[in-house]
C-alpha cells in the first residue's frame, strides 16, 4: 500500500453552504419548497442536488484545495441523513446539533439499525464523477481526491433514541454500547463498499467523543469494526486511510489518547482551545494531523501570516510530516461568500509558508 | 418565593398561573405581507398596520382562552436574534445560513461596538397591554443568546460580547420598566450549549436585570440542562420557562438531585408536533410537575413558542393549558 507524501494538504473538513444570497444559489432551496407544496418531482430536487454539489466542488477547486468533498449537500443534517438510511430507524423531532443554532432530527430507534443498501456511496461517485469533469488547475492534474465523509458510530448513538420497551425494540438498545456497536457494524459495510468505490481517504467524524469523555471506552470500543474494516480493504491491496475528526470541542484533555486511536489521520478543532498548538507542539503527534486551525464557526477571517507561522512550527512534530490544513468543521455554519473566504484562507496560508517541502501548489 | 414580588408589582396571579413563550403564528395575510414588504411592493406602514392587527388578534385570543398573562405574539417579528441585531447599533447582516432542513436566515455580525439606539420593543409593549388589563409580558432575547448566536468580528473573546450586550439589554429593560412592564422574559435558549461558559451567561443576566423592579422569566429549551443544573438557578431571574415535554419530562429526573429554587414556566404540552395532548395527559404533567416543585412555584405553558404551528393548532394549545391549570386549581 503506498502512503501519501509528506506535506501539508489543504482539505476541505466536509459540509459545505446549501444556499447563497444570489438567486442562481437558491436554486435547491427553492426546489426543496416547491416539491413540499407538489410543484416540482423528485427528479427536480436530484437536478438541483447535483448543481449545488458541482458548485460545492468547483468552490472547492477554485480555492485550491487538494482534498475536497461533496460539501454534504444532500445532507438534511449529520445525524438522520445516515441513520435514516438503516433499516428500523425512523426519524423523530428536532434537537441541537451540539453548540451551533443548527438543529438535527434525532433517529428513534424501533430495533438494531441495519444497512440494507449503499448510504452515501452513490453520493461519493457522483462526486467522484463530478470532480473528473470540472476544470482543474494544470499543477493540481492527478493529484486532487475526493474524500467521503461519514458520521462515526459513537456520535450516531448518542444522539439516537429507542422506542419505549414494549413498542418492539429490544431491551438491548437501551445501552449506548450496543446502539454504537450496531451502528458501527452498519458503517463498516458503508466503508467496505467506498472503498470498492475508489476511495482511498474515508473522513470519520465523531464530535460527541469530545464533548462526552465519560462514555471514551463505549466510543474506542466501537471503532472496532470500523477499523477492521478499512483493514480488510488493505489486505486485499487497495489503499484506504481512516481519518478520524473531532470538533465542536476542546480537544486538549483528551489529546493523548485521540492521537493513539487506530485511525491514519486525526482531525482536531483548534477554535476551542487556544492551548491545543502548543501542547502539540511539546508533546508531538505519532500520525498525521488534521489541523482545524480555520475557525468554520465564525465570520472573521484569520491572518494568513499567523496562522502559517503556526503551521511552520506545528508540521515538523507531526508523524510523517504530513498534515491536513482545513477549517475547524465543516462550513455550512457560515455564510457562503465567507465560507469559501475560508477555503482561500487556506491557499494563502500555504502561500505565506516559508519553507515547506511536499504539496504546494 | 417570587410570588411576594409579583404582589409588591401588583401582579395578582391564581395558581398555576397561565402563559405563552412569546410568539404564535403569523395569519396568512401577515406572511404574505412580510413577503411583499421584502420586495418592496408595501411601505412600512401598511405592514405595520397588519402587524398591529395580528397583535390585536392574538391579545383578543389569549382573552378568550383565559390565559393570565399575556403576550403579544412577536408578529413584527421573524427570528429572535435578528430583530434585536436589525435594531441595535454595532451589527451588520450577514448571509444565509441553515437552521435545519431547508431553514435558513440571516445571521447576524457583531461589526463594530454594540449600543442601544432607544427603545426597541416599548412601543410594541405598549400596544399590546393598552389592549388588555391583564398583564403583557415584555419580550426580549438574552445577551449570552445574541451573543452565540452572533458572528463576531469585534469583542475579543465570547465573554467580552455577552457583557456588552447585557449592558445594551439591560437598558431596553430599564426603558420596559419606565413604560409600566412589571413582567419580563429574557429569553436565553443557548444557556445549556456551552456548560463551561455557564458562568458567562450568569453574569450577563446579572449585568442586565440587577437591581431592576420587574419579575424576570427566562426562557430555555433544547437543552443539555443536567449539564448545567443546579448552577443554572443562580441566574438573576425568578422564573425558568422550561420546555419540559418534548423529551417526555425527563428534566423532572434532573430536578429531584437538588431543589428547584425559582418558579418555573413548565411546558405542558409539545410545540413541534401537529397532535394535540389529551386534556388528562396535560393535566398529568402538572401533576408531575407537582412531585418535584410546590404548586406555587408553577406556572402553566407551551414547551416553546407557537410559530412553527397553524393558528388553529397554536389555540388548541394554549386551550390545553389553560384548561389543565383550572382543573388543578380546583
Amino acid at each position: 500500500m503506498s502512503t501519501p507524501a509528506p506535506g501539508l494538504y489543504l482539505s476541505s473538513t466536509g459540509s459545505y453552504p446549501r444556499v447563497g444570497d444570489t438567486p442562481d444559489l437558491q436554486i435547491l432551496r427553492r426546489t426543496i419548497a416547491a416539491l413540499d407544496r407538489g410543484d416540482r418531482t423528485t427528479a427536480d430536487l436530484l437536478d438541483a442536488e447535483n448543481e449545488m454539489t458541482r458548485r460545492a466542488i468547483g468552490d472547492q477547486l477554485k480555492a485550491g484545495l487538494d482534498i475536497v468533498t461533496d460539501g454534504q449537500i444532500r445532507w438534511y443534517d449529520p445525524i438522520s441523513h445516515l441513520a435514516g438510511k438503516l433499516e428500523n430507524v425512523k426519524i423523530g423531532g428536532l434537537l441541537r446539533f451540539f453548540d451551533t443554532n443548527f438543529y438535527f432530527r434525532q433517529p428513534v430507534l424501533a430495533g438494531k439499525p441495519v444497512r440494507r443498501g449503499a448510504l452515501v456511496v452513490g453520493e461519493y461517485s457522483f462526486a467522484r464523477n463530478a470532480l473528473g469533469h470540472l476544470p482543474t488547475p494544470g499543477e493540481k492534474a492527478g493529484k486532487l481526491s475526493i474524500k467521503p465523509v461519514l458520521t462515526g458510530p459513537y456520535t450516531l448513538a448518542k444522539f439516537s433514541h429507542v422506542e419505549p420497551s414494549g413498542n418492539g425494540a429490544p431491551d438491548t438498545l437501551a445501552s449506548l454500547e450496543h446502539r454504537a456497536m450496531a451502528y458501527a457494524e452498519a458503517l463498516a459495510a458503508e466503508i467496505a463498499a467506498l472503498a470498492q468505490a475508489g476511495a482511498e481517504l474515508i473522513q470519520v467524524d465523531e464530535p460527541a467523543a469530545i464533548k462526552f469523555p465519560e462514555d471514551w471506552k463505549i466510543f474506542e470500543q466501537s471503532l472496532g469494526p470500523i477499523v477492521a474494516a478499512r483493514d480488510k480493504v488493505r489486505e486485499g491491496g487497495r489503499n484506504l486511510e481512516l481519518a478520524l475528526y473531532f470538533y465542536f470541542h476542546d480537544c486538549t484533555p483528551l489529546y493523548d489518547k485521540l492521537v493513539q486511536l487506530p485511525a491514519d489521520v486525526i482531525g482536531l478543532d483548534f477554535t476551542y482551545e487556544p492551548k491545543l498548538a502548543e501542547l502539540i507542539q511539546s508533546a508531538g503527534s505519532p500520525k498525521p494531523l488534521g489541523l482545524g486551525l480555520v475557525d468554520a464557526r465564525n465570520t472573521k477571517l484569520e491572518d494568513p501570516e499567523v496562522l502559517a507561522w503556526q503551521v511552520e512550527r506545528l508540521l515538523p512534530k507531526i508523524g510523517g510530516g504530513r498534515a491536513y490544513l482545513g477549517p475547524s468543521a465543516g462550513l455550512e455554519y457560515l455564510p457562503r461568500d465567507r465560507a469559501f473566504a475560508k477555503l482561500e484562507l487556506l491557499a494563502k496560508v500555504r502561500a505565506a509558508m516559508k519553507d515547506l517541502k511536499g504539496p504546494k501548489a | 418565593m417570587s410570588r411576594k414580588k409579583l404582589t409588591a408589582l401588583g401582579v395578582k396571579l391564581p395558581l398555576f398561573p397561565t402563559t405563552s413563550v412569546g410568539s404564535f403564528p403569523k395569519p396568512e395575510y401577515l406572511a404574505k405581507a412580510r413577503g411583499e414588504f421584502n420586495k418592496g411592493k408595501i411601505g412600512a406602514d401598511q405592514l405595520q398596520e397588519l402587524e398591529r392587527k395580528a397583535t390585536k388578534f392574538w391579545i383578543e385570543t389569549q382573552e378568550k382562552l383565559g390565559l393570565d398573562v399575556l403576550v403579544d405574539g412577536e408578529m413584527y417579528r421573524g427570528d429572535m436574534v435578528a430583530y434585536f441585531a436589525e435594531r441595535l447599533l454595532g451589527f451588520t447582516q450577514g448571509g444565509l445560513v441553515r437552521s435545519y432542513g431547508n431553514r435558513y436566515y440571516h445571521k447576524p455580525i457583531i461589526t463594530g461596538a454594540v449600543e442601544w439606539p432607544g427603545p426597541v420593543t416599548v412601543e410594541w409593549w405598549k400596544y399590546a397591554q393598552s389592549l388588555t388589563k391583564k398583564p403583557v409580558k415584555g419580550m426580549l432575547t438574552g445577551a449570552y443568546t445574541i451573543m452565540d448566536w452572533s458572528f463576531n468580528e469585534h469583542y475579543t473573546d465570547r465573554h467580552a460580547t455577552a457583557i456588552a450586550l447585557a449592558e445594551v439589554i439591560r437598558k431596553e429593560v430599564e426603558a420596559l420598566i419606565a413604560a409600566g412592564c412589571k413582567i419580563i422574559q429574557i429569553d436565553e435558549p443557548a444557556l445549556s450549549v456551552r456548560p463551561e461558559e455557564l458562568a458567562t451567561a450568569i453574569e450577563a443576566m446579572e449585568t442586565t436585570t440587577k437591581g431592576l423592579d420587574a419579575y424576570f422569566i427566562t426562557h430555555a429549551c433544547y437543552g443539555a440542562f443536567e449539564r448545567i443544573y443546579p448552577g443554572m438557578l443562580d441566574l438573576a431571574v425568578d422564573n425558568f420557562d422550561l420546555e419540559m415535554s418534548n423529551n417526555d419530562l425527563s428534566l423532572l429526573e434532573v430536578f429531584r438531585h437538588h431543589p428547584f429554587t425559582k418558579d418555573i414556566s413548565f411546558g405542558v404540552v409539545d410545540v413541534h408536533t401537529h397532535t394535540m395532548e389529551a386534556d388528562a395527559t396535560v393535566r398529568e404533567r402538572v401533576k408531575k410537575a407537582m412531585e418535584v416543585v410546590s404548586r406555587d412555584q408553577i406556572w402553566v405553558d407551551p414547551d416553546c413558542g407557537l410559530k412553527t404551528r397553524t393558528p388553529e393548532e397554536a389555540i388548541e394549545k394554549l386551550r390545553l393549558c389553560v384548561t389543565a391549570a383550572k382543573a388543578m386549581r380546583n
